[in-house]
């Protein structure tokens, strides 16, 4: 945790140095890619605290390897075709909420327990977004192929289209209006990707240095969210302001669904890394 | 009627609501204002403030994004200006370095960034981190363009331009409508660092 820390703000004092002078680049900018090349990658040390916790047994002694194989042996390529229906929890589940249910269902940690859950649920937590992101970079080389195959699936698929275009909100935004209309556009600074068409999926989970902080695509797509200005009854920051989607929720896994099924063919190199 | 329905999934009374009349779905509403919210889990509260889309918003949610399905342009346009409110004081308001904050300080607007217009246009010269969504509003004030139809496009930029990208700032209450005519104040000003 702690060498994580220091790492991460060790580069991040000359990531926002050089940030700044690369604006507008949300596909790797070459300055990042310098520093993969150094080998200069803070979200490898979210990979490798993943490793650790994927090999530690949960509460009835049972861990991800104790199923799944040593090093993920029985992952490898699985993050490539998700987000997908599974039989066992019966619905679509994205990276995010897999890991939950694998973790409640079959390592004896509890979904009641408000303190596991805050744990799990926390961007600097120790489970979901290190273990999100060994997961997904046990696919690393792979190509993204997901499948409409299950009816939930096509269902999910089509909701998330639905939500991609639908205007709503004190912003009248929707995701479609930014990256979509305004693809390749700036928002102050920062450049607007089209996440649809530019198969962009394939480095995510990233590690963003604006935030110093690994992000999983079920972050991103609830943070986006915020910009909306969603309200219950009337718009007010203060008193009425709705301002992300629930965590593991329907809405999440549609839209990842969409996007990744967009982005079939591209190939998974996680962690991104991103400004 | 489906949002009152909701409202009463609110006070509590859950499914029972539903099959009650709704004069006294609306005494529960009103009975347990502003205590509401908090009892709504964060599921039925995004589900509502998704359903919460208006029929302008939803016309504009067809793939093209900026032109309206279903309702003809010029009905839309003429619905879309029936919803602007002018202040009391007229279109040009009088504070004008409350309407430079508005335009130009994010943090000053509110945290929630409700004006912030350099994120999508470019105006004072020194402000160099703008967007390009929108056109640059540098000179706009000697463009000749009467402060009303500035006053207007901030307020409601669907009377305009039906499915813009521009947030209808006045029509959502984001900005108050005394808010919005300081900001045309100080666009229109010819002392505005975006005329000079």
């Amino acid at each position: 945790m702690k060498k994580r820390t220091l790492f991460a703000s060790a580069i991040l004092a000359g990531g926002a140095v050089l940030g700044t002078a690369a604006v507008a680049q949300e596909q790797l900018p070459t300055h990042l890619k310098e520093l993969l090349e150094l080998g200069m990658h803070p979200g490898h040390s979210f990979v490798d605290e993943g490793r650790e916790m994927f090999h530690k047994p949960g509460p009835n002694g049972k861990s991800c390897a104790s199923c799944h194989g040593q090093d993920g042996k029985k992952l490898e390529g699985a993050y490539a075709k998700m987000p997908r229906y599974y039989k066992d929890i019966g619905k679509v589940a994205d990276i995010d909420t897999r890991i939950l249910a694998c973790m409640t269902k079959y390592m004896g940690y509890d979904k009641n327990d408000k303190k596991f859950m805050k744990q799990f649920n926390k961007w600097s937590g120790p489970y979901r977004v290190p273990l999100a992101s060994y997961v997904a970079s046990l696919s690393n080389g792979q190509t993204i192929n997901v499948q409409l195959n299950h009816p939930e699936e096509k269902r999910m698929y089509k909701l998330g289209e639905k939500l991609w275009f639908q205007r709503v909100g004190a912003r009248d935004f929707s995701c479609g209006i930014c990256h979509t209309v305004l693809e390749g556009k700036r928002i102050r600074l920062q450049g607007l990707p089209n996440p649809v068409k530019e198969k962009v999926y394939g480095h995510w989970p990233a590690y963003r240095f604006g935030s110093d902080r690994m992000w999983t695509m079920e972050d991103r797509v609830r943070s986006c969210y915020k910009a909306y200005f969603l309200y219950i009854k009337q718009w007010d920051e203060k008193k009425d302001w709705v301002k992300k989607p629930p965590p593991y929720s329907e809405w999440v896994i549609a839209l990842e669904l969409y996007m990744k099924k967009a982005s079939n063919g591209a190939t998974v190199e996680v962690p991104g890394l991103l400004r | 009627m489906k949002k009152i329905a909701l409202v009463g999934v609110v006070a509590g009374l859950g499914l029972l609501v539903a099959c009650q009349p709704a004069a006294q779905q609306a005494k529960a509403e009103s009975k347990k204002e502003g205590s509401t919210a908090k009892k709504l889990s964060k599921h039925e509260k995004f589900k509502i403030a998704l359903s919460n889309q208006d029929k302008f918003q939803k016309a504009c949610s067809n793939p093209v994004q900026l032109v309206p399905e279903g309702i003809d342009i010029e009905t839309f346009k003429k619905e879309m200006l029936k919803t602007v409110k002018f202040p009391e004081g007229g279109v040009v308001g009088k504070n004008v370095a409350r309407g430079e904050k508005l335009f130009g300080d994010p943090k000053k607007g509110g945290k929630s960034r409700r004006g912030n217009c350099y994120a999508c246009h470019c105006g004072d010269p020194n402000i160099i981190a703008c967007g390009n969504i929108g056109p640059s509003l540098r000179g706009y004030g000697k463009r000749g363009i009467d402060p009303k139809d500035t006053y207007i496009r901030i307020y409601n930029s669907w009377a305009i331009n039906p499915c813009s990208v521009m947030p209808r700032l006045g029509y959502h209450g984001v900005l108050k409508p005394e808010e919005i005519a300081d900001i045309v104040a100080y666009m229109h000003d010819p002392n505005s660092p975006l005329n000079k």
